[in-house]
């Protein structure tokens, strides 16, 4: 054997032992404080291996992945949308689209139950699960000249899979639109410094819009850099406006007044022309999320701080405040985005494989893409957990279960075991540039607060928390909002798409009317959801984050079954375990957590329960809104499983009749011709 | 070192054009046969815009 060989043998087997060295460390560590570095390790030598040997295990047995082979991008090259690209631009390209603010706030919520079963999860479930789905996913739609995940659905499927994932997600954006603007109102409420800061980015993005289109055309970057150090100026300039007595009133917002000003602005950003206001914020937040999710990785591998949150906490046992549940299974439907993601299916059959050169790029763009994904994730997840226990759960826990005042705040918590002070608080809200820190739910506030200190340890001290802190909290809010208009828009669009299945006219997006209808209706469907969650007194994340995580895990187990039925109709049985393990997880894990939310008789937990404690209570002006949002809660998830139950039903028949041999295994794959194109790209 | 430090480099830029659409502008000249003009920029942006706001942005 070559020297080379052997020691590429010496060198993997050290990476899996260290692997398996510091995943021990992290899962047997109790009662101190751990260091994150054991984290980084575990999951980078886990990623590695996962890299190295699983997922060039599925491209060359399962795939059979052939670089000789011309892609979508060199069949079908028109300048547009297919182009063979470089691999790691793809891969950049990729990693942009699927990385939003889910892998940030999911493990921070997750933090409940302390950092192990999150974190586990995360590493295992990426490895295992997410990165396949995407990579096979990737891989069907490279097969199928680059073909949408509801394309491929109609035709491996049949017509009703087709159907039923088109629904799922519409359904599923509407839910995570009113999720995600549910963080920033959480965010941005009571606090003039963030509110300006955020309300400034929408003059900015629009100056961008006109620099860009009319004075100096083309000149992306440039505008980018001008738009960056704008809302830079805006993070200085709120601090100014949150201490002026006479400006900070105009900046400083109950939720319900955010969520209001949201859904007009969502409707707007709809409606108005991409150039002048979504596209600019779509380079500016692009840009950012890649810069400071660079900047976190740099200081969190370069101060190693310590986690103070514990491996778990009491709450594993469903009684947590900030989320109602157990650990199994609310904990695998918190932390969604970083460990298994259905809304990566709809990237990885949208403009990914239009640009692969070559099918072997798929390993790295599909699979390496989701890892580093999962990596972001552990990364907010350790800047969560090296906040002190008290802080993090009195930032983060709702004045309905911990008291609305102070100091039954702090009592409550401390009685939990994690002991914080009213002063502590108030110290570190100052320091942070707000006036209060208690009941900030949603993620946002706890993980730019983790964030900050990070920042702040590096260099400048505590003056430069408040900074960092809302420096934090914009870039959060940035590419939220990001996420809301493009994907109220994509929401719109792929309503006028059913719509006109019917009435063709509906189908025109330049038809102004159905543009402002559908527009409005997608606005007003996120819109209902957000303002239930505003009035929650439990603050909305308890009821939307849930349903949420279900949803984009039903639709993770659509594109699973989309892809086993691809591998069904490749090998027989063979292979269907690559992507029928990660489905048999997340249907379990979905359907238990899909009927506790609708049936179990705890009210925290269970949305009917909770209806019938509310109608039973005293009846106060808002009673009747909350019984009829917690039936409309219940209704929504049934709605998801059967939906998803209806898929699996399709594709399970699918199996068994290619299987049995009464069905015959017809493929839509695309036949064999040969590249072209040069060795370089 | 330098060799290794230029390819990390060309990466990014090239994944800076991609991600401003400089990579797409470019692409667009060629399949019509045209020359940078705001003009063309403009349409550029209005054809690019009407695909790309269709496309998903993940959570």
């Amino acid at each position: 054997m070559a020297m080379g060989k052997i020691l590429g043998r010496i060198l993997w087997a050290a990476i899996a032992l260290a692997a398996a060295f510091s995943m021990g460390a992290v899962a047997q560590s109790r009662g101190e404080p751990v260091n994150s570095t054991w984290l980084v390790i575990a999951s980078v030598c886990t990623y590695l291996v996962g890299y190295r040997f699983y997922a060039r295990f599925v491209a060359a047995r399962v795939m059979a992945l052939d670089d000789k082979r011309a892609t979508p991008a060199e069949r079908l090259r028109d300048g547009h949308d297919f182009e063979p690209t470089n691999k790691w631009i793809v891969f950049g390209h990729h990693f942009a689209a699927i990385a939003g603010p889910g892998p940030l706030v999911g493990p921070t919520l997750a933090a409940q139950f302390g950092y192990l079963p999150g974190f586990l999860w995360i590493v295992i479930g990426a490895t295992l699960g997410g990165a396949v789905q995407d990579f096979v996913i990737l891989f069907g739609s490279i097969r199928r000249d680059g073909k949408s995940l509801g394309q491929i659905a109609r035709e491996e499927v049949g017509k009703v899979g087709g159907f039923t994932a088109l629904v799922t997600v519409l359904l599923i954006m509407i839910i995570l639109l009113a999720v995600i603007g549910l963080v920033v109102v959480n965010a941005l409420k009571g606090s003039p410094w963030g509110t300006f800061t955020i309300v400034a980015t929408m003059p900015i993005a629009v100056f961008m819009g006109l620099y860009l289109r009319y004075w100096r055309p083309g000149k992306v970057v440039e505008t980018s850099i001008i738009g960056f150090a704008l809302v830079m100026a805006s993070v200085f300039g709120g601090q100014a406006v949150a201490q002026s007595a006479s400006l900070a009133p105009w900046f400083t917002y109950s939720g319900v007044a955010l969520a209001s000003g949201l859904i007009v602005y969502g409707f707007f950003s709809s409606a108005l022309p991409v150039w002048l206001l979504l596209a600019p914020r779509g380079y500016l937040s692009t840009f950012v999320k890649l810069g400071v999710v660079v900047l976190l990785a740099v200081g969190i591998l370069f101060l190693r701080p310590e986690l103070k949150l514990p491996a778990f906490t009491r709450f594993v046992d469903g009684t947590g405040p900030i989320f109602a549940g157990k650990i199994f299974p609310f904990c695998f439907i918190t932390i969604a985005c970083g460990a298994v993601s259905g809304f990566h299916s709809l990237i990885s059959s949208g403009t990914t494989p239009k640009l692969l050169a070559r099918e072997r790029h798929a390993v790295a763009v599909g699979y390496g893409s989701m890892l580093l994904e999962s990596f972001v994730a552990v990364m907010a997840l350790i800047a969560a957990a090296s906040l002190q226990p008290g802080v993090f759960f009195a930032v983060n826990s709702p004045a309905g279960i911990v008291g609305t005042t102070p100091a039954a705040a702090v009592a409550t918590i401390s009685n939990w075991g994690f002991p914080v002070t009213a002063a502590e608080m108030q110290t570190m809200a100052q320091d942070a540039g707000e006036q209060s820190l208690f009941y900030r739910t949603g993620g946002a506030p706890s993980l730019a607060l983790g964030m900050a200190q990070i920042f702040v340890s590096s260099g400048g001290g505590r003056a430069l928390l408040a900074f960092w802190y809302h420096f934090a909290i914009m870039f959060e809010a940035l590419f939220i909002l990001t996420t809301l208009d493009s994907g109220t828009r994509v929401g719109r669009f792929m309503l006028q798409d059913m719509l006109g299945q019917v009435w063709p006219k509906w189908g025109r997006t330049n038809w102004k009317p159905g543009m402002l209808i559908t527009s409005g209706v997608i606005v007003a469907a996120w819109g209902y959801f957000l303002y239930q969650g505003v009035i929650d007194p439990l603050g909305g994340i308890n009821t939307l984050w849930p349903l949420f995580g279900i949803a984009n895990q039903l639709l993770a187990a659509v594109a699973l079954c989309v892809g086993t039925t691809i591998l069904v109709k490749m090998h027989g049985a063979r292979y269907m375990w690559v992507t029928c393990v990660p489905l048999i997880w997340l249907v379990v894990v979905c359907f238990v957590a899909g009927w506790q939310k609708i049936f179990s008789p705890l009210p925290a937990l269970g949305f009917l329960a909770q209806a019938d404690q509310l109608a039973a209570g005293p009846q106060t002006s808002t009673t009747a809104t909350l019984v009829f949002n917690a039936r409309v809660d219940a209704a929504v998830t049934g709605i998801f499983l059967i939906l998803v139950a209806t898929i699996l039903i399709d594709s399970i028949r699918v199996w068994i009749g290619i299987l049995g041999g009464t069905r015959k295994a017809k493929t839509t794959e695309t036949p064999f011709v040969p590249t072209r194109l040069a060795e370089e790209l | 070192m330098s060799a290794f430090l230029r390819a990390v480099a060309q990466v990014i830029s090239g994944v800076v054009a991609e991600l401003s659409d400089q990579n797409a502008y470019q692409r667009h000249l060629a399949a019509h046969g045209t020359v940078h003009s705001p003009q063309e920029w403009r349409r550029f942006q209005d054809e690019h815009a009407a695909a790309s706001s269709r496309r998903p942005k993940c959570c």
